[in-house]
Parts: C-alpha cells; structure tokens; sequence
C-alpha cells in the first residue's frame, strides 16, 4: 500500500521511493488495517530493573509467558550503585528491584547481564557493544533513550511497562505509523575536539524544540552525519527523544559494519547480512519526507544548556538569556523562561561563562562511551580540577570502564582528583545515591536538565565530555575551543 | 464526567517533576501518588481530590517512558489531563493502562479555564463545558482505537481482531 501515491499532476499511479524508516516500518508489519495503528514484530526486547518488575506480575496475574525469552534481554544499569560492588546495597528498595529482576530472569528464562557481569552496564550502551543492536531490525526497552540505537539503522524506541508487559507476551507492539523527518546535518566542524556530536544534537534541539519532532521518527542525514564515529552517532540518536520524536535513524554504512564485526554475540553469518543491508537500508533517493530541517555546522560552538529543558541552550559565547527574549512567542514561551531562571538561580545578561559550578558529571547513556572518556582526558592530561569542585566519570558500561583502564585513562582523571565510579545511570537521573543536593549546579554530560533530575532543587547544565572537562578545571564554563590540549 | 481543574499554566511539564526519579522504586501505587506532581508543586497532594483534572499547556509529559507519571497522577485522583499537546509516550502511557483521560484542547480552553473552575467533560460529544464560567468549548476527538482501548479499559482488556 506504500507503494503506490497518486501525482497531483496526472493523477496516473507513480511508484515512489521510500525512506529508511518505512522499509524498515514495513519489513516488520504483522497485522494492518487502514487508519488504524499496525502491529508491529519487536526483534529485541531490552530490560531493566525499574521499568520491568509490574509487567512481570501482570504475565504471572494472566498466566502468561514470555513468547520470546531468547529475543529478550536484561540488564540492571538505573538504580544500582556506582560504588565497590563487592559490598551490599544499603539502599532496601534498590536491592529489592535488583533482586525481582534476577527472580523474574531465572523464572523467565531470561539471559541477564547482572551487577556482578563484565558485560553490566547502561542498556543503551552494552546493546551495542555486545552486537545485540542489528541495523534493519526493531528495538524497545522501557527507557525513553532506546533511540540510541538508531545510530545503527535500527528502529528502536521507549515504551511504557504496560506496553513491556505486552511485548513480553506477545514480541509485538500496536503503533501508529510515525512520519518520516529528515534532519540534514551540512558541513564540517572547525574544532572537531571541542565542537562535538552533543553540541550538535543540542544545537538542533534549540532550534526544532523540545516537540519539534513530536510524531515523527527523525533519519539524521548529510556529510556531518557521515563524517561521525559510531558512537558520536549514538549521542545524535540518544537525544532524539529530547526533540519529542518517536525515534532517531541513521542509515548504516562501513562504520557501523566495522563497529558491528566481531562483537560477541554478532550473528554468525555476519558478512551476508551485511550485504543484505548494503543493499537494503537506505533512503531511495525519491523518498518523500514529511518534514525536513537542515543544520549548517561550519561554524557552530560549542553548547550549554542554561534553563529546564534540552531546548533552553545557547553558545558557549552568549549570555544567559533574558525572558523578553522569548516575548514574541507566547505567553507560556516567555514564563517558560522566566520560571526555569527562577529555578536555576540565574540572572538575564550574564555570560555563560561566568557561571560557576559545583559539580562535574561525565555520565549517562548519551555520553559516557570509551571515546568519549578518550577526549575528556586529553582536556584533563596533567591538570587538577577547581577545588571547590567535585567531579566524576561513570563509564557506561564495565567494558568501557575496562577498556579505559587498560588504555591508563582512569590514572589522568583519578590523578585530576575526578572519582572514577562503576558503571550506570548514575546522576544522569537522581535514582540511585548519586544525586546533586539542592541548590547544587552541575556541568553534566547527561541528556535531561529537568528540575530536580538530577536530585531535588539540583541545577543541570547539559554540555559535551570535553565541556564537562573544561568546567571541571576551571571551576566555570569555558570555551574549549581555547584550552590547549595535552 | 464532572470535576475541579488543578492548573498549570505552562509547558513542557516533564515526568521527572510529575513523579521524580528517586520514587521509581516504589511499587505501592498509593505511596507513589504522594509524591506526585511534588518537582513541581509540593502542595499537590494536600489540594487534590477525587475526581480533579489537570489542565496545562504544550507537550505534557515530555521525558522519560516511565508509566509511574499517568500512575501517580491517576491514584492522586486525576481523571484527566486537558492539555494543548502531549509528548507521546505519556500519552500511550495513559491510554495503555487505562489510567486516565489524556484531552487535547485548543486555546480557547486553555485560556478561559481557571484554576478551581468545575467542569463537565462530554466524550460523545467532544465538549468540555465549564460549569462556574457557563462557557463551552471543543476537545480534540479521540481516534476510533484510542477510544475502543479506553472503553475496554486499557490496552489488554481490548481485543483488536
């Protein structure tokens, strides 16, 4: 049925070209019926302690199963401590969550990657890096940062645990077709050590905002796409969410075969399926977008959040804005402003800059990959952090944290006075002891400066691994592009 | 479907400030309405009743997938939430479990409804009359599905085929 469009022209029948989105869509239909939701197959399903345990109880309320035990997998990552494993969690309702998970694995049949695992870690980050992630194939999780995935052509999204709930039971999920939006990405970075992929997925945030992409499902195209790493695109995907859409995509090619080769759990007839995606998983060059924004990143700097919602961001070189600013939008444009200043503590005109901050957190699902750890260290090589600052780096995984450690990265930050923690969600979202306290302001790599994510009454101020760095030294923001390099 | 209305006269309401991340451990699903809507306004529990409404402005619910958002505010006594748009997984979220009505409105609501002010929510009708100020004003209608799974009372009682 997607096959066929009518031209306005001629109204004779056309054949038009579909985007990766919709061949990815289609290949995973099971039941569709016009102007109703499809029922889509769910190839990998993704688990975790705080979203999962109702919907356990539900299949044991309903006598029910896991249709696919095989195709699902569990990890604990949100509310586990980042501190020395070996000893007991003193926090009961977070042993409790952690221990229901591991019952409802083994009575489930599901494989697990637990706290004691060298495969642990944040889901979105150990999917990856184990090969579980396949591009052309469907992905959930109950966390709203699944987009991450996309960063490898998969269709991957949050859900909720009623909808867990139902995925387990059935491997399938109801949804209404997304449209497809194209996000151009054009030119080269002046300062590709400090002008990063965060900077910009925020850049495009602020300018699409915070629902901007509310119904779609965003493929990230253009020479600023292709020129990045694998896992500087899965910080564009990961922030996806934060622009409201349903999900980010970015068609694979070379790199992400390369990333994808030789994991430990990549499908044995690897090389085939690769050439099938070659072939497969692109946009057709007459495919038809509903939406299309393009970003020149030339000359973008870098950013820093300054209000209560990833679109509240500006340079680096600007200041903090005033509420007026936003007067010609409406009404709830401008409290919107004059309430997240409230909240933050800050006053119009000053330079972000000047902004002094207490804490560091270089963290999360959207930046807390081995590359990313890589170039916080080249900032923070042979320097102390700002004493009246405390400062962290939890890996994203235990891999990543292993491999950071075999390569000595631990040694230049823990030798900078940063704690070098376990791996989690961490202070990205305040579940776990790992929180601001109030009034606290925090340069964090994390993806969400909601009031109170970070601990009650905390201030976050999302910036890129090397930003984060930055402030860590000098105790305020500062240009990283001026900061030499060891 | 009569009621108070709680409002929150701004956008982008995130589900870390209708329930914040530290009571995601909570299983007990009254012990986590105490704590909702407290990133945003600590009163909420002690001002809102059975049968209340919420009525904000754009993109409610943006944020986080967890479902322990509509929970929280649907065990506080919130039957609905009128709002000029909502991020999408909220939206899915209180459908799925039945939890309560997500409305979309158009200005006119939004602008005329005070805090306090009772209203009458028609479904059939798609109107929302206001009670205290004697206006009416048009809802959004429900798509044909969204309000098959609401009748049936969520996402599993519904049977699609």
């Amino acid at each position: 049925m997607n096959l066929v469009a009518y031209s306005s022209t001629n109204q004779s029948k056309i054949i038009m070209g579909k985007t990766l989105f919709e061949k990815i869509w289609d290949a995973h239909i099971v039941v569709e019926k016009k102007n109703n939701p499809s029922l889509i197959y769910i190839d990998r399903h993704l688990i975790h302690e705080v979203t999962s345990p109702q919907a356990f109880d539900g299949l044991r309320m309903n006598h029910r199963s896991v249709r696919r035990p095989d195709l699902t997998i569990a990890t604990m990552d949100h509310n586990v401590p980042t501190t020395d494993r070996s000893l007991p969690i003193l926090d009961q309702t977070s042993a409790i969550q952690i221990r229901t998970l591991e019952k409802n694995c083994k009575d489930f049949g599901i494989q697990l990657f637990d706290i004691t695992s060298h495969d642990q870690g944040i889901v979105h980050v150990i999917g990856p890096q184990l090969g579980i992630t396949l591009p052309g194939t469907t992905i959930v999780c109950g966390d709203s940062h699944t987009s991450t995935h996309g960063a490898f052509g998969t269709l991957s999204f949050g859900i909720g645990t009623s909808e867990v709930e139902h995925v387990l039971a059935s491997q399938t999920l109801w949804l209404d077709k997304p449209k497809p939006f194209e996000i151009r990405v054009e030119g080269k970075r002046k300062n590709p050590h400090a002008v990063t992929a965060k900077d910009i997925i925020l850049s495009i945030i602020k300018n699409i905002g915070t629902a901007g992409g509310t119904g779609t499902v965003i493929e990230y195209r253009g020479d600023g796409i292709s020129d990045l790493s694998m896992e500087q695109r899965m910080t564009i995907c990961n922030m996806s969410i934060e622009a409201g859409a349903r999900a980010g995509l970015i068609a694979p090619d070379e790199k992400t075969f390369d990333y994808l080769r030789d994991r430990k759990y990549t499908p044995k007839n690897y090389e085939s399926l690769v050439d099938y995606w070659k072939d497969h998983l692109k946009t057709d060059s007459d495919a038809k977008f509903e939406k299309i924004y393009t970003l020149h990143i030339d000359n973008i700097a870098p950013q820093v959040s300054w209000g209560t919602n990833p679109g509240m961001t500006c340079d680096v070189t600007e200041s903090v804005p005033s509420p007026e600013d936003f007067s010609k939008g409406d009404h709830n444009q401008k409290k919107g402003a004059e309430k997240a200043l409230e909240y933050m503590d800050l006053k119009p005109g000053i330079l972000i800059t000047e902004i002094k901050i207490d804490r560091v957190f270089i963290g999360s699902c959207t930046n807390a990959r081995l590359e990313d750890l890589i170039e916080a260290s080249k900032i923070i090589k042979g320097r102390k952090i700002s004493p009246h600052v405390r400062a962290m780096v939890v890996p994203g995984s235990q891999m990543v944290k292993k491999q950071a450690e075999d390569l000595g990265i631990d040694k230049i930050f823990t030798d900078a006075n940063f704690e070098w923690r376990e791996s989690g969600c961490s202070m990205c979202l305040g579940m776990n002891p790992d929180i601001l306290s109030p009034g606290e302001r925090c340069a964090s790599t994390s993806n969400r400066n909601f009031e109170g994510r970070q601990g009650t009454g905390g201030r976050t101020h999302l910036v890129s691994p090397v930003m984060a760095a930055a402030a860590a030294i000098e105790g305020h923001f500062v240009d990283v592009r001026k900061m030499d390099l060891n | 479907m009569k009621g108070n209305v709680i409002k929150y006269e701004r956008d982008n309401i995130d589900t870390d400030v209708i329930i914040p991340g530290q009571y995601l451990k909570i299983h007990d699903y009254a012990e986590l309405a105490l704590h909702a809507m407290e990133g945003l306004d600590p009163n909420f529990h002690s001002k809102v009743k059975e049968g209340d409404f919420i009525l904000s402005g754009r993109n409610f619910g943006c944020g986080s997938s967890r479902e322990h958002a509509p929970i929280a505010l649907s065990h506080s006594g919130i039957k609905a939430v009128l709002a000029l748009s909502f991020a999408r997984i909220f939206y899915r979220n209180a459908v799925d479990g039945a939890f309560l009505l997500p409305i979309e409105i158009e200005m006119d609501a939004y602008s005329n409804i005070s805090e306090g002010d009772e209203i009458d929510i028609d479904i059939s009708n798609n109107t929302i009359k206001n009670l205290t100020k004697k206006q009416t004003y048009k809802m959004k209608p429900f798509s044909e599905i969204i309000g098959k799974i609401i009748e049936s009372g969520g996402l599993f009682k519904y049977k699609p085929i």
